[in-house]
């Protein structure tokens, strides 16, 4: 199958390519493309403020104790809420209806699929979620995560091409994580070692600098004696969980003496309840008693040193947006770029140009399938569906094999093809396309009738619809297909008017549903 | 395979009560055969509070009575009569008491201070060790597919094999007659209906990518199953009813078992389903956290043995977990990754009512690295005597498990 570098490169830094995005391409060319994309404004652009605020999201209970019934289509609230002003929704106590306490989640994820169809930012929308599954948090598993969640993703968005080191940080002070790998519970005499394990695992070095099975002590860990251990074993987790020890959130938990934090949600030290003792960390001294934060901070230097942190993360960052088996050159290209620009504030800004400008990125069609949220959102652009998002897409698209911001294992959604060719989530493909084309769930409807002025084919709209989708030319067997599955002869006659509008939906989505549009 | 007489007469009375089935006694390729369920609690499931040494010493000593199982009060763990290790109380959790009634009646054995011998204390390393069947990490390049993808080599299954998740479980990774069946209740069928099947079949029949060959397999593998679902004279699918007052709760525990249920029951031939329980990862508050999920799931496990009562003689349930937890707690009143941990097998031909394997004890210098119980049977071996005994592998032993080699059969189960 020949795809154009143009398709590619939307396919991958982009949820695929729209007529608009494929024209500005074109106009501009792919490398002022690229560069645009680097350098998005801060925040949603106008239009995308505006379709923001005119989501509704249907929210309906009905009365209860110290509430009334509620029924009614409403815009997103919390995306700008600080973890404070939400936090009230984590007490079971208070007299709130079940819905609204669901919102935040419901909010950022509804937000999440918009912005996939319209931002004009598409490559920091690559990147949000790219991050968000490396920083995986859930928050339907928890309602203080849930809450933490909009803070959450303003602190994932204004890093996302940012500077990894500074990106730790303030993972690592975020709420919604410390909620989530239990941070916040973790005190001095037997520290919690949930976050500090992934923290090595999933965060920075990655499982192939696990080096448990092969060495028993830090100083056999080659490299060890010279300062620069190879990888890491459980005694690194250990004491890097007990550096950690202090960093909480103000839950309203004592403190001893009568004292109670306050109840905000917000990130906070407890000194106390810090392990001020020596530690040694991936073959690093720390001497006992440092300063407020030092210790985990340190942590955080040495990890985001550390080479293995680089590979590994830049071979996720190249699996996302090239191929499910990116080759060893681009992701040391990339690794290469990471490491030179280490302290530099837009390190990641550089090492997703490095990739975005590689010969790999406009060649090897189909290495990798489109996730459900890429199809959902590739779709409605595809295909030119003004769309809006609504609970009921939500609802598939959490059925999907795809839950946004509910992913329960800290690993974040899987990045290779077989997860997402399983029964279950292609039924859910097809179930997504579907409904997307018959406005199934409320999202908006479109005409393509309304773009054809004169009589066509059924076999012509099939090769136009199917261009329009992935830019490559229908090969017979699928004009054949999708004709015999709807017992449509080839030269069926398809009026302009909306009187044809069902059909033409119906082969949109058919093409949708072929590998050309599945795969990218 | 044993060709079981009564299923056969069963599927005849559901036919005479649901004519969509009418064909089903005659279908050829429903020949019963031993099914094997693979339950994996992900998240390193506490054996220690599973199935506590109640007056083990250090067990008191190590856990605050908040964090442990306790021998009496007003909540004891349940008695089970042992003999792993007489002078220990071994007692299951609380909530888990219709777990020793299957104990007791013999159809369920437990195997303690099991697991992954290989120290990692990663979930994902050990999960991906344990499902695709080896022992460390140097055989994890070579070894791609899951245990069960080489068991239903030798072991063919005329239905598709089953994972109760969004997903394949990696267990079956690269099987392609597999479906992945969160819930059976809405049915498995296609949003648009015939035309919509009859599109993608031609759309996707002979074409030769990932994306299609992986559509084909599930169009015709749902096929299978969607064409033997019971549909009532309106056409709509038949609610399923459980038999022997079972009753399956809303939980994943519930819902997982409810499908497992239900599929067994349509005599399709299932041979393999592979069901995913998730939560265990008790790092904080382990007590209320694993009391509430283990209810849900002993509960649930209970329903299907008594929902599937006329199927115990060719079934046999295995449950399994990446690791077990540290024996002391943390500060956060949780526990982290340990090393042991416990295995069930539930079966008609189970020689249950017992504990196998051998108890390591408690004491620090009997711990594995000083602070996590110690393996003492290797998972292989467990999952090795069923495929051996109850799915005619014994001869592939070393393609299901490459590397292993098993020693003294532990008895738990009677070869058909």
């Amino acid at each position: 199958m020949t795809i154009s570098p143009e398709r590619l490169m939307l396919n991958r830094l982009a949820f695929g390519a729209s007529p608009g995005d494929l024209a500005q391409m074109h106009l501009v060319g792919a490398e002022r493309w690229i560069e645009q994309q680097l350098a998005p404004d801060p925040g949603d652009e106008a239009e995308m403020v505006q379709r923001l605020a005119a989501m509704g999201l249907h929210i309906k209970y009905d009365a209860g104790d110290g509430f009334g019934a509620v029924d009614e289509m409403r815009p997103p609230q919390c995306l700008d809420r600080d973890v404070a002003e939400l936090w009230p929704l984590t007490d079971a106590k208070r007299k709130i209806a079940g819905p609204e306490r669901q919102r935040p989640r419901q909010e950022v994820a509804a937000a999440t699929l918009l912005r996939a169809i319209h931002s004009r930012w598409q490559l920091r929308e690559v990147l949000v979620d790219f991050w968000h599954n490396h920083f995986n948090v859930n928050a339907a598993g928890d309602q203080a995560v849930n809450v933490a969640l909009p803070a959450y993703d303003r602190v994932i968005r204004s890093h996302a091409l940012g500077n990894f080191r500074e990106f730790l940080e303030a993972v690592a002070t975020s709420p919604a994580m410390l909620v989530y790998l239990n941070n916040r519970s973790s005190r001095a005499g037997s520290a919690n070692e949930n976050y500090g394990r992934e923290l090595f695992e999933l965060h920075s070095l990655g499982r192939d600098a696990y080096l448990n099975d092969l060495y028993n002590r830090w100083r056999d860990v080659p490299g060890a004696l010279k300062g620069s251990p190879a990888g890491y074993i459980d005694q690194d987790v250990y004491e890097a969980a007990r550096a950690f020890t202090g960093w909480t959130i103000e839950d309203g938990a004592g403190l001893g003496g009568g004292k109670t934090l306050p109840a905000t949600g917000r990130f906070t030290y407890v000194e106390a309840w810090h392990d001020n003792y020596q530690k040694r960390v991936l073959a690093t001294d720390f001497d006992p008693f440092q300063p407020p934060l030092a210790d985990g901070r340190k942590v955080l230097d040495l990890i985001a040193a550390h080479p293995a942190t680089a590979r590994f993360v830049c071979t996720k960052l190249c699996r996302r947006l090239v191929s499910d088996t990116p080759s060893d050159a681009l992701v040391t290209a990339a690794t290469q770029v990471w490491t030179e620009n280490r302290k530099r504030p837009d390190q990641i800004k550089r090492v997703v140009r490095a990739i975005a400008h590689a010969p790999a990125m406009r060649e090897g069609f189909g290495a990798k399938v489109k996730r459900p949220l890429e199809l959902t959102a590739s779709y409605a652009r595809g295909a030119g569906i003004d769309a809006t998002v609504t609970v009921g897409l939500l609802n598939e698209l959490d059925g999907s094999g795809q839950k946004l911001f509910g992913w329960a294992a800290p690993t974040g959604h899987p990045d290779s093809m077989d997860y997402w060719l399983s029964s279950h989530v292609l039924r859910k493909r097809w179930t997504l396309v579907s409904g997307l084309s018959d406005n199934g769930w409320g999202t908006g409807s479109f005409s393509p009738a309304a773009r054809v002025a004169r009589p066509i084919t059924a076999a012509q709209a099939i090769a136009l619809w199917h261009g329009d989708l992935t830019g490559v030319e229908a090969d017979g067997r699928t004009i054949a297909a999708i004709l015999s599955g709807m017992q449509l002869a080839a030269q069926a006659p398809l009026m302009p008017g909306p009187a044809s509008d069902p059909v033409h939906r119906r082969i949109f989505a058919f093409c949708a549903m072929t590998p050309a549009f599945n795969l990218r | 395979m044993i060709l079981c007489r009564r299923t056969f007469l069963q599927a005849g009375a559901a036919a005479a009560a649901w004519p969509g089935l009418s064909h089903l006694a005659l279908a050829a390729d429903a020949v019963p055969g031993d099914c094997l369920i693979v339950v994996f609690q992900r998240g390193g499931c506490d054996g220690l509070s599973l199935l506590a040494p109640t007056n083990d010493p250090d067990y008191v000593a190590d856990r605050a009575p908040e964090s442990r199982v306790l021998g009496d009060g007003p909540k004891p763990g349940r008695p089970l009569r042992q003999g792993l290790a007489p002078a220990i109380d071994f007692r299951l959790h609380p909530e888990s008491v219709p777990l020793g009634e299957l104990y007791d009646s013999r159809a369920l054995a437990l195997v303690h201070a099991v697991g992954l011998y290989d120290g990692t204390r990663s979930h994902f390393v050990a999960q991906d060790l344990m499902e695709r069947g080896v022992g460390d990490g140097t055989r994890l390049a070579r070894t791609g597919d899951g245990w069960l993808t080489r068991l239903l080599a030798v072991h063919p299954s005329a239905a598709p094999a089953i994972t109760t998740g969004p997903a394949i479980a990696a267990s079956l990774g690269f099987h392609r007659d597999s479906l992945a069946i969160p819930d059976l209740r809405g049915g498995l069928g296609l949003p648009g209906g015939p035309q919509v099947r009859r599109t993608l079949t031609a759309l996707y029949g002979d074409a030769d990518d990932p994306f299609s060959r992986a559509a084909a397999d599930t169009l015709r593998e749902m096929e299978r199953v969607e064409s033997r679902l019971p549909r009532g004279p309106d056409g709509k699918l038949v609610e399923y009813q459980p038999e022997f007052n079972a009753v399956y709760e809303e939980t994943e525990s519930g819902r997982a078992f409810r499908t497992v249920a239900r599929l067994l029951k349509m005599d399709i031939g299932l041979s393999v389903a592979c069901v995913d329980i998730g939560g265990w990862d008790h790092h904080d508050n382990l007590a209320g956290r694993f009391a509430a999920l283990v209810g849900q799931f002993s509960r649930a496990l209970a329903a299907f043995w008594n929902d599937t009562a006329g199927y115990h003689d060719r079934l046999t349930v295995v449950v399994m977990t990446e690791f077990g937890r540290r024996l002391r707690t943390n500060k956060s009143n949780g526990a982290d990754h340990g090393h042991g941990s416990v295995m069930m097998v539930l079966g008609g031909h189970v020689l249950g009512g017992d504990i196998y394997g051998r108890w390591p004890g408690l004491a620090s210098a009997q711990l594995d690295n000083g602070v996590d119980l110690a393996i003492t049977t290797d998972y292989r071996a467990v999952l090795a005597e069923i495929a051996s005994a109850r799915l005619g592998a014994g001869q592939a032993l070393d393609l299901l498990f490459p590397g292993f080699r098993p020693g003294q059969p532990l008895g738990l189960v009677r070869a058909s």
